[in-house]
């Protein structure tokens, strides 16, 4: 089946004054498969708002293609604009005078939508984001929070196949946050296509069936959430919580253990095989150090190995 | 047929803006002004178009300013707050959006000419009486509808400039002076005449008096070119807002991050 997705050599380039041009994208590919959840991960200035302007046909590529559903961004920009749903983080782009509702019955006549279907729709997608309540509040008197579920509504108004989310759950309090994962695990399960852009590891690591890692507008990796700990090394080991290094020196000398490392709040004991972890989690559960877990490297470890030591520099 | 509901939508839009945001209204508040010192400066002056000219000057006006600095907005302030980049993301075109969304502003300029017509009757006790309503009804609705356009043509030329301040002070008197608005165009220098010919303020203006003195001459051409003229700037401005959309998407300068 044809992915939902796709992005093939995708370039852009910022013009500057008098300076060299910004490289934001640099021949990216990528493909998303239909009914997929997406992450899109990277530090700040990485190209991820640019990927998804572009896949959203509000930027145009400088060279390379990009297709949404089969539909290339650039020579098909209505019939993208509407099979995607952009939904950008932050508390701007609304009508703040206006109620949450009228806002939604606006943008509902730029997808072209009949009065009645948007009426419709806008009551529900305003109870599904739990703002129902508030529906008809001046948006100026919305938090942060409230303002960006309220983007997602309208991101979802037409409901579109795939969605574009870049950082749509940055200020979320964690019930809302919560929330909105399962609203995108349901609206996943409809049928519909993510692409998240996010810097909340945890989030990506409970919602996307993969991931992408990029840097400096260059693919790093693509894999599945779920083993994407293999990237660094196909290795077992065993986490462990204890205030000083002396459990860490004897397992040191343990001929199933191949190395111990501290890492910033727990030890990890490489082992050799799943024996040998079953054998280190025994050796620590018998002198009751009951925080030690078999271990895999979380996307979190292998997003600050990849990117490295980058720091503050952008 | 959807575009025409997505016009009425921005519309409505824009009406219920200004209705939450009543700094959009301001300018009526200088319309009644504006009349009573044209009528205080020539109320003595026993010209019989003293009045006429009181009562349109400001009604015209009200429209230029509504087209010029209210319509000159739209664009800009949806930049500002971020809502330009979802609404290019949206498959009925930024231009259509901001067509109603002009229309409705200039409605409200509009609204100048019955409050100086009021300000005149009431305040004054000078009632305008005119000596032929049909074309003079006619002629305003005209006036109304080349105001869109023109706005619509005002709007892309300030989303697409620069120097937008500088653009939104400096595009008023002259046009004042061309459009015949204050003095008929007939007491403007031979030389600048024809300059005033493709402003349709001045169309308007010598239509609407030659109506209210019952001095009309081929209406139905005058009319013509000031529906002409308004269509004309329409195109013009439908087609630079486009290039704002087209310019935005190519150079990635506005945007929400
Ligand atoms: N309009 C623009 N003009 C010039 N340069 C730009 C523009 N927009 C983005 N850039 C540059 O392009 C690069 C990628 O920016 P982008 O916004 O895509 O990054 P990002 O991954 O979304 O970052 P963040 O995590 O901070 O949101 C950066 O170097 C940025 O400075
Ligand atoms: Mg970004």
């Amino acid at each position: 089946m044809e992915a939902a997705v796709s992005a093939s050599a995708l370039r852009r380039t910022y013009e500057r004054k008098r300076k060299d041009a910004v490289v934001a994208l640099d021949d990216l590919t990528l493909s998303i498969a239909r009914n997929e959840i997406h992450g899109l991960l990277g530090p700040n200035g990485a190209g991820k708002t640019t990927l998804v302007k572009i896949l959203s046909t509000v930027l145009l590529p400088t060279a390379g293609t990009a297709r949404v559903l089969g539909h290339d961004v650039v020579a098909e920009t209505r019939t993208v604009r509407t099979l995607v749903g952009l939904v950008l983080g932050g508390d701007r782009g609304l009508y703040d005078r206006l109620s949450a509702r009228r806002n939604l019955l606006f943008w509902g006549a730029l997808y072209k939508l009949d009065a009645r279907t948007v009426r419709r729709r806008a009551d529900a997608l305003l109870e599904r984001v739990g703002l129902a309540e508030r529906a008809d509040d001046p948006v100026e008197r919305f938090s942060r929070g409230m303002r960006q579920r309220l983007h997602l509504a309208r991101g979802l108004l037409h409901e579109p196949q795939v969605l574009f989310l870049d950082e749509p759950t940055s200020g979320l309090d964690p019930v809302a946050a919560v929330a909105f994962r399962r609203l995108v695990l349901e609206l996943r399960d409809e049928g519909r296509t993510f692409l998240l852009a996010t810097h909340d590891m945890d989030e990506a690591t409970a919602l996307c069936d993969r991931v992408s890692l990029i840097d400096r507008g260059r693919l790093l990796l693509t894999d599945d959430t779920a083993s994407i700990g293999r990237i660094l090394g196909d290795r077992e080991c065993v986490d462990f919580v204890h205030d000083d290094g002396t459990h860490a020196e004897a397992l040191a000398l343990l001929p199933e253990v191949t190395d111990v490392e501290r890492l910033d709040d727990r030890w990890r004991v490489h082992t050799a095989d799943r024996d040998g972890s079953r054998r280190v989690l025994a050796w620590l559960v018998e002198r009751d150090v009951l925080t030690a877990r078999h271990a895999q490297p979380t996307l979190e470890e292998v997003y600050l190995r990849t990117v490295g030591d980058r720091g503050m520099r952008v | 047929m959807t575009y025409l509901r997505v016009v009425w939508q921005a519309f409505r839009l824009q009406a219920e803006l200004a209705r939450r945001g009543p700094q959009h209204l301001l300018m009526l508040l200088v319309t009644p002004m504006q009349t009573a010192s044209l009528l205080a400066l020539t109320l003595h002056s026993h010209r019989p178009d003293a009045l006429v000219n009181a009562v349109i000057a400001p009604g015209m006006i009200g429209l230029w300013v509504a087209a010029l600095d209210y319509a000159g907005r739209v664009v800009p302030e949806d930049q500002w707050a971020g809502r330009f980049t979802p609404m290019v993301a949206a498959p009925v075109p930024l231009t259509v959006v901001v067509v109603g969304r002009v229309a409705a502003v200039v409605l409200v300029g509009a609204v100048a000419f019955a409050e100086s017509w009021l300000t005149a009757a009431v305040g004054f006790g000078r009632v305008l009486t005119v000596a032929e309503p049909g074309v003079f009804a006619a002629a305003v609705l005209a006036t109304c509808l080349a105001a869109v356009g023109t706005a619509m043509l005002l709007s892309g030329v300030i989303a697409l400039s620069r120097a937008r301040d500088v653009l939104q002070n400096s595009l008023s008197y002259p046009f004042y002076i061309l459009g015949g608005v204050v003095f008929p165009i007939t007491v403007l220098p031979a030389w600048v005449r024809p300059f005033s010919r493709v402003v349709f303020l001045s169309w308007s203006a010598q239509l609407l008096r030659d109506a209210a003195h019952g001095t009309v001459r081929h209406w139905a051409v005058s009319l013509a070119v000031i529906l002409a003229l308004g269509a004309a700037a329409l195109a013009g401005g439908m087609w630079l807002t486009r290039r704002v959309v087209d310019g935005a998407r190519r150079k990635g300068t506005v945007g929400f991050a």
